[in-house]
């Protein structure tokens, strides 16, 4: 068997955990090194539940491992992820790449110079539709893109989701950077302006849990990105990903998640779906992890992270001024 | 009954009013004349001209249902000539033909109808319930859309934007219009669109009240598997969601795969909204009452659709005030 990288969780903060930690512990190509958590209650119940081991310090963690997964709070991103870099780790960031775009930018900074690589976790982009999208694109088949309208509707997570101090924002921080990954991803292109409209309507929440994006790409096409916490209780999944893609030769819908069943189910009073469609989780990892062991630049990387930040971090702008915010101006 | 126009719209009109008790299609329009003529002897009506048809005695309202741009001019001349008046949606293509046709209805006494038939869609009316009654809680945020293949390939007025306002005043319009009717005047309209070859166009609006709710609409000509509607429609105490596609209770198919012919008719109302809007706008007619969609509410909804225009041409976020 060939070499398998020893990759590491770094905090057990995210809703993503559970799935991020069953992953390390199954996937053939690495060695599941243990969890460090900054709660130590909930990380010790995790690596027995995972079967991993503890490590009392992130230190320790780093120092038993080549690569680490950043699962924490959105805010402490940037802290673990300079902590790995500074050990000469390898770090898969949890989206958002950070709250702010100094945050970001420090991140790629501090891995650029340790000479390890960051990458982001946007699992959309392992989504064999998702990909069978960008190859339609990519050949032409589809002409010129034009228009998308993209969505990434979910139930509200909870927890310091609604924390602005911990998750910096709340549903565009939280759900924007999926779909603006893909969309800049399939399209190749990056954005250059953002309207928002956001709103805390639902869960009487200090953040918004509403939110619609409207946005210019620079080669002329337009997107919207609709990132509400919208999903009730009582939907019968946590929400999903869609993208309605219009090019000047075809129109493309692709729904991520559309691969279910439906189960519906008398002990819990509501229907639910399964989903059977592969495994996004375990696709990102791996592709994280094979280009590690084969020193190959990661499929997603830091600068993936930022571009998509920005768009989320232009739209708080964008919502408190009324108005388009260039993306430029935010890097000035 | 007179119909001016003998396309799309003016066929749906003329063949819902032929079940209506006590209404009577007798004569249509077209230019040229003769393109009226399959659709008179269905309708068992004469074919005339405009002018023969506002001023026949036993006329008493006009169906206008020519290219948007020509409106004002029919219905005004209707309206001058004593007739009520059933104006296809849009009112008009600009306001100020919105506002003369407004006067000139005013000014003959006379009924002005405009055909936002969404109005008479039964999905949109329990929608329209379940918010009023509170069941649906506070609304905030909701998303239109409404799809169909370019129209442009079968009538090339369509993709004149001089004349039909493209995709925005002649299909996005039914949603701006049911977001008012739904949640009453917004406060500020950002959009874009892109027109393309053959006919392609497509637009995005994002709509928003004063505190809430936040509203998305999408008008597409770029649905190339033909006409689709849906919403979605979220307030503080639930959820609705509305896809065309998964609701027709009939599907027909045929050896011949989609491109046979149609084996059979698939109604899927006993009455279809487009006759029970004739039905009530004739019902208030009789009664003496306004109609459900009146001149200037027909104008408000048209002025709403060039406010899209207008931010998504400039890329600007519109202030709205809709019109009094």
């Amino acid at each position: 068997m060939s070499r398998r990288l020893r990759v590491g969780l770094l905090s057990f903060a995210h809703v993503h955990a559970p799935a991020l930690a069953s992953t390390l512990r199954e996937l053939e190509q690495v060695e599941f090194t243990g969890i460090h958590d900054e709660d130590v209650a909930r990380g010790q119940a995790a690596a027995k539940e995972h079967g991993s081991r503890w490590h009392d310090t992130a230190d320790g963690l780093l120092a038993a491992s080549e690569a680490v997964v950043v699962a924490s709070t959105n805010v402490d991103h940037r802290r673990y992820t300079e902590a790995a870099a500074a050990r000469g780790v390898h770090v898969l960031s949890e989206k958002p790449l950070a709250t702010t775009v100094a945050d970001g930018r420090a991140m790629i900074e501090a891995c650029r110079r340790a000479g390890v690589q960051l990458g982001v976790a946007f699992p959309v982009r392992s989504s064999p539709a998702v990909i069978a999208l960008k190859d339609a694109i990519a050949s032409g088949a589809l002409g010129r893109i034009r228009a998308v309208r993209a969505t990434n509707p979910g139930q509200y997570p909870g927890r310091w989701f609604g924390d602005k101090r911990l998750a910096g924002g709340g549903a565009v921080m939280d759900h924007t950077v999926h779909a603006a990954d893909a969309i800049r991803w399939l399209v190749g292109d990056e954005f250059a302006r953002v309207q928002a409209e956001l709103g805390s309507f639902i869960y009487g929440l200090d953040v918004e849990d509403c939110g619609l994006l409207t946005c210019d790409l620079a080669g002329g096409a337009f997107a919207s990105i609709d990132c509400s916490w919208s999903r009730p209780q009582t939907f019968p999944t946590w929400g999903g990903v869609t993208l309605h893609v219009v090019g000047e030769k075809g129109t493309v819908d692709v729904d991520v998640f559309r691969q279910a069943l439906t189960h519906y189910d008398d002990s819990a009073d509501r229907a639910r779906l399964v989903g059977w469609g592969d495994d996004l989780t375990t696709r990102m990892i791996g592709a994280f992890v094979d280009a590690i062991l084969a020193g190959r630049p990661v499929p997603i990387d830091g600068e993936d992270g930022l571009r998509a930040l920005e768009v989320a971090i232009a739209a708080y702008r964008a919502a408190e001024t009324h108005l388009p915010v260039a993306i430029a101006d935010l890097r000035v | 009954m007179g119909v001016l126009g003998a396309g799309f719209a003016g066929a749906m009109h003329a063949h819902s009013a032929m079940g209506l008790d006590d209404v009577q299609v007798v004569a249509i329009a077209a230019l040229p004349l003769d393109q009226g003529a399959a659709l008179a002897q269905e309708c068992g009506a004469r074919l005339a001209t405009a002018e023969q048809i506002c001023a026949a005695d036993d006329i008493d309202l006009v169906v206008v249902a020519t290219p948007t741009h020509l409106h004002a001019e029919y219905a005004t001349a209707a309206a001058k000539a004593g007739k009520h008046v059933f104006c296809e949606k849009p009112i008009a293509r600009t306001r100020e033909q919105a506002e003369e046709m407004v006067r000139a209805c005013d000014a003959a006494g006379v009924t002005l109808a405009v055909g936002h038939v969404v109005r008479y869609f039964p999905e949109y009316q329990r929608a329209k319930q379940l918010l009023d009654d509170g069941t649906l809680g506070r609304p905030a945020i909701a998303t239109l859309v409404r799809g169909n293949f370019s129209v442009g390939s079968a009538r090339e007025w369509y993709l004149d934007s001089a004349k039909s306002g493209g995709v925005v005043l002649d299909l996005m319009l039914h949603d701006l219009d049911t977001v008012r009717w739904w949640f009453g005047e917004p406060s500020r309209v950002y959009a874009r669109r892109f027109t393309g070859r053959a006919g392609l166009e497509y637009a995005l609006a994002t709509i928003r009240y004063d505190d809430r709710p936040i509203v998305h609409i999408e008008g597409s000509w770029a649905e190339h598997a033909g006409f689709r509607t849906g919403f979605e429609l979220r307030g503080d105490r639930g959820m609705l969601v509305h896809d065309s596609r998964a609701t027709s209770p009939l599907t027909v198919q045929s050896p011949a795969g989609p491109a046979g012919p149609a084996m059979m008719a698939t109604p899927t109302l006993a009455e279809s909204p487009y006759r029970r809007q004739l039905r009530d706008l004739f019902a208030r007619i009789g009664r003496g009452e306004r109609p459900l969609v009146d001149g200037h509410e027909g104008l408000r909804s048209l002025a709403l659709g060039l406010a899209v225009i207008e931010s998504a041409d400039s890329g600007n976020v519109i202030e709205w005030k809709a019109p009094a």
